[in-house]
Parts: structure tokens; sequence; C-alpha cells
């Protein structure tokens, strides 16, 4: 086959000369810089402009990952994002986020239920989707409290323990945070899969919006299965940012897969900003969901609701459960419902 | 009080890697982890090739010292950058922070395990007793504590690499400099001590 090689010795020249046209054009520039080097000796220039350059990756013998590179000014910035705004705002942001519900706390107390429980109760959570809250909300806390612990215990608990206490239970810190965080992502999914459908926003919400404050004063405002602040902390907390910082996280959870510093550091400052927004909103999550809320933590607790608890915080889906247009999940029916079932 | 300082001559480094071998056996430098490294730019083209010895510079505001969250790090009177192995948690800020590379870990493996952080310390061990096998296991040979420079600098053959006091080794380069002409600039110098400072050469800017 004479003429099958030749063409294919045709092929592969002009395949070899493409690839050499390609790296030619884009080492025109670094050609110049090296012959202004051969040809002025004395200026030394062209070289440090090479070295300067941003991970520009040199000949090293030692074998790894950017062992070539000389210097890498990207560090020095993400550590001044990550030791200047992230650590003083990120800080106070918690800070105030506590000082905030405390004032609402103190100021106005738990939201209470206006008429007397009827004793009829209503299946507001099924047990998967309480499992599904649960395991997402502790390992939350646990992602959260370890990562404000690598975070600021270095200026709140390393003066009062001391650098031996401190480093082991910032070592420990660092480990739950790691092997936590996997069972937050996989639970993070399925919470999102199942409550996506009743968060979907609806126009009554708009109008919740506009009685929002009113809320903390126990006024009456109807809503849904979720209210519209429930609706916005899913979509922005849990969808949005969460899905940032578990998408983050995995970038430095895994360094075995040789990611580069600057991706890292990246990865690293998202991880950071939407941590401590997350953070300091799931402080008011948490609050509403045990004593700022009459009832709201026996909710995701037991799954079970009393008529007069949903009929006041959540009139519209109230309405349709009792109707029966809606079947509470998990086939309970409130009392005096067309199927009549009650739970005792 | 000298303050301790690591200069490279690019004009002078032959990439032999002398510096590197030094290090690894006078400390015992743990499996992938090399302190440090010889990085050479424009390779194989005559005339343009400059190679420069690579380790921490003991930076005058050390990135690694300021983003550790367990504060391990700490300053010797000499300048010296160290850091404590047993607070090291292994987090890797300070790999991310180093703009040299020289805070290495002997792993990277998944979930963040990296181990116990590892770089240069000017032959200076760590905050065990000087010479004691502890501190030789953890950090290496104590030189100074000997009343030795770093073996790197000591082994280079072409006196490229010069470590100890800063205004002593400045004091050499500049001689150099002016005696052959050209190559007037202290490679690393202005990022790890700061622009400006006292017997940096002019130029100094990388």
């Amino acid at each position: 086959m004479p003429r099958l090689s030749h063409i294919a010795g045709w092929l592969l020249a002009s395949l070899l000369l493409a690839i050499a046209g390609g790296v030619q054009a884009q080492s025109a520039v670094q050609q110049q810089q090296q012959q202004q080097g051969i040809d002025q000796p004395g200026n030394n220039a062209p070289v440090w402009r090479e070295v300067r350059k941003e991970a520009q990756e040199h000949y090293t013998t030692v074998k790894g990952r950017e062992t070539g590179v000389l210097v890498q000014s990207a560090g020095e910035t993400w550590r001044q994002i990550r030791n200047g705004p992230v650590t003083f705002y990120g800080g106070w942001l918690v800070v105030l986020a506590v000082l905030v519900i405390a004032a609402i706390y103190f100021a106005m107390g738990p939201v209470k239920l206006h008429d007397k429980p009827t004793g009829r109760i209503i299946e507001r959570f099924t047990l998967a989707e309480r499992w599904a809250h649960w395991v997402m909300g502790i390992s939350f806390v646990v992602l959260g409290i370890t990562g404000l612990i690598i975070l600021f215990g270095k200026f709140v608990l390393l003066p009062v323990i001391g650098y031996t206490l401190f480093s082991w239970l910032t070592a420990l810190s660092k480990n739950l945070h790691n092997f936590v965080a996997p069972l937050f992502a996989v639970s993070l999914l399925i919470f999102i899969l199942m409550y996506a459908k009743d968060n979907l926003m609806k126009s009554y919400d708009f109008s919740w919006f506009a009685k929002a404050p009113g809320f903390f004063a126990s006024k009456h405002i109807p809503s849904g299965r979720f209210n519209g602040g429930e609706k916005v902390w899913f979509w922005g907390g849990v969808v949005v940012l969460s899905l940032a910082l578990v998408g983050s996280g995995a970038v430095l959870l895994f360094p075995n897969f040789d990611q580069v510093r600057s991706t890292m550091q990246q990865a690293s400052v998202i991880h950071m900003i939407t941590g401590l927004l997350v953070i300091a909103a799931a402080i008011g999550h948490i609050y509403m969901g045990t004593i700022g809320v009459d009832g709201a933590y026996q909710a995701m607790r037991d799954g079970v609701v009393d008529e007069t608890w949903a009929k006041e915080h959540h009139e519209y889906w109230y309405d349709e459960v009792k109707s029966g247009a809606k079947r509470a999940a998990g086939g309970a029916v409130p009392a005096g419902a067309p199927h009549m079932k009650e739970k005792q | 009080m000298a303050r301790m300082k690591f200069l490279v001559d690019a004009e002078r480094c032959i990439e032999c890697n002398g510096c590197v071998t030094a290090c690894k056996n006078e400390n015992e430098v743990p499996w992938g982890v090399n302190r440090r490294r010889v990085v050479t730019i424009n390779d194989g083209v005559i005339g343009a090739e400059k190679s420069i010895s690579v380790a921490c510079m003991h930076c005058s505001d050390a990135p690694c010292m300021a983003v550790c969250p367990v504060d391990c790090f700490y300053r010797t009177d000499d300048g010296v950058v160290l850091h404590d192995k047993d607070l090291c948690i292994g987090c890797g800020y300070c790999f991310y922070a180093c703009p040299f590379g020289a805070p290495q870990f002997p792993q990277a493996g998944a979930f963040g395990l990296r181990g116990k952080m590892d770089k240069c310390t000017f032959c200076a061990g760590g905050p065990e007793a000087d010479r004691s096998d502890a501190e030789f296991k953890k950090y290496g040979r104590n030189r100074l504590a000997e009343g030795k420079l770093p073996a790197c600098a000591e082994m280079c053959s072409t006196k490229a690499l010069l470590g100890g006091d800063g205004d002593v080794i400045a004091d050499i380069y500049r001689e150099r400099v002016v005696r052959r002409g050209k190559g007037s600039e202290v490679w690393g110098w202005g990022t790890a001590y700061g622009p400006g400072k006292a017997g940096a050469a002019a130029g100094g800017k990388s």
C-alpha cells in the first residue's frame, strides 16, 4: 500500500507543521524577550518580567504542582481579602445577626397563637421531609460552628484557652468540617428536591412581603404551606448560597486533584463569603424555628401542627388541606375534612 | 542581632541542584517535600537562561504567619520564620498565601488530609530544645544553634546562593554587581523584605 502510506506521511507532516506554527505564534513574544536578553546581556528586565508573570511555569527538576512558579502574587491578594474584609465584615455580620435576633426576642417576644389550640392536628412534614431537614440542619450547624472556629478562633478562643488546647480544637474542627461536609452536600440536594415544589413563589407571597414587618408582632399574614420569608430563605439561603458553598467547598476538600493555588484561593473566598452569609441567615431561621415562633419546632420535630397554628400561620395551606384539595403528605387528613382520619 | 536572609545571584547559579540535595540530606526532609528547588527561566536558550534557587525567604511580613488559623508560626530573634508542627492542623492556608511556594505537605489527600506542613527552617530547627532528637525528627538540623549557616548556601559551589545576615550578604552582592557591572536585581527581596529596604541593590523588582 504505497499510496496510503504516502498520504499518511503528508497528513502527518502537515499536522506537525500546524502544531509548530501554533507554538511559534504563542511564544513569539517570549522569544522576542529571550532575544533581547541575548542582545543586551546587561539588561535583565525581560527576565524579571517573565518571572513576575502570574503563575508562569518555568523549568525545574522538582516535579509537582506549580513547582516551576517562582512568585505567585495572588497569595497576597487572597491574604488581604481573607484577613481584611472577610474576617472584619464577616465577623461583625454574625455578631450583628445575633444582636438583631436578641433585640427582636426581648422587644417583642415569641410569636404566639391568638386562639386556643383545637387539639386537632394536621400533618405538616412527612418523616422523610423531617429527616432531610434534620440531617441537613445538624450537619450545617456542625459545619458552621467548626468553620467559625477556623476563621475567628484565633481572635476569640486562642487568647482564652491557649495554644495547645486551641490547636486540638481546631484540628478537630477541621476534620469534622471535612468529613461532615459530604453529608451536608447529599442531604442538601435531597432537601432541595423535596421542598422545591411548595416553595415556588405565588402571587400572595408578594403581599406577604408588604406585611412582613408585622410578622414578629404576631400579626396575621396569610400564606401557603411556606410563607414569603421561608421561600426567600429556601431559594436564597438553601439553593443559591448553600450550593455555592458546597461547590466551592468541594474544590478545597479534594486537593488531590492537582488544582492550582489560584483556583483554591478563589474557591476559599467564595466559600467564606457564602458561608458567613448563610450562617447569619441561619441564626434567624434557627431562632424562628425554636424559641421565636411557638409551635414551629414541634412542627419539624413531630411533623404535626395544631389546626389553630396552621390557620394562623399558613392560612392558604390550611384551607387547601381542610378542603381536601390538597391531601397532606403521608395521607394524614385534618379533622372535618372530607376523609375523616384523626391523629391522636 | 543579625537579620537572616537568603540571596540568590541569578548571574551565578548554574542549576546544579546542590542546594536541593544538601537540604534534603542535612534535614532528612520527608518524602515528597523539597524545601528548596531550583527554577530555570528560558531553559535551554543560550544567553537568556537564568536559574534561581527558591525556598522560604523568611519574610519580614510573612503571609503564612498572617493567615495561619492556629497561629503556629513564630519569628526568631534572627528574623527566621519557623513553625510549630505540634500546633499545625494541615489546613493548607500558608500554602495558598506564600508567594514562593515554600510551605509543603507530605500528602495531598482527599478530605483535606495533608499532614503537617513542612518548610525551610533556615537550618534553625523548631520550638523544641536546640539540637534535640525531637527537633531533628520534625524540622531537621539546627545548624544555627551550632554556629553554622544553612547547608544549602554553605554547599553552593558558585556561591550564587548566600544565606546569612542580610547586611553582610547584601554587601557581598553589591561588590559583585559593581565588579561585573550587571545583574543588580536581587530576586525575591522586594516580595520578602518589602520595597526599598536597606541592603537591597537598585532594581529589586521581584
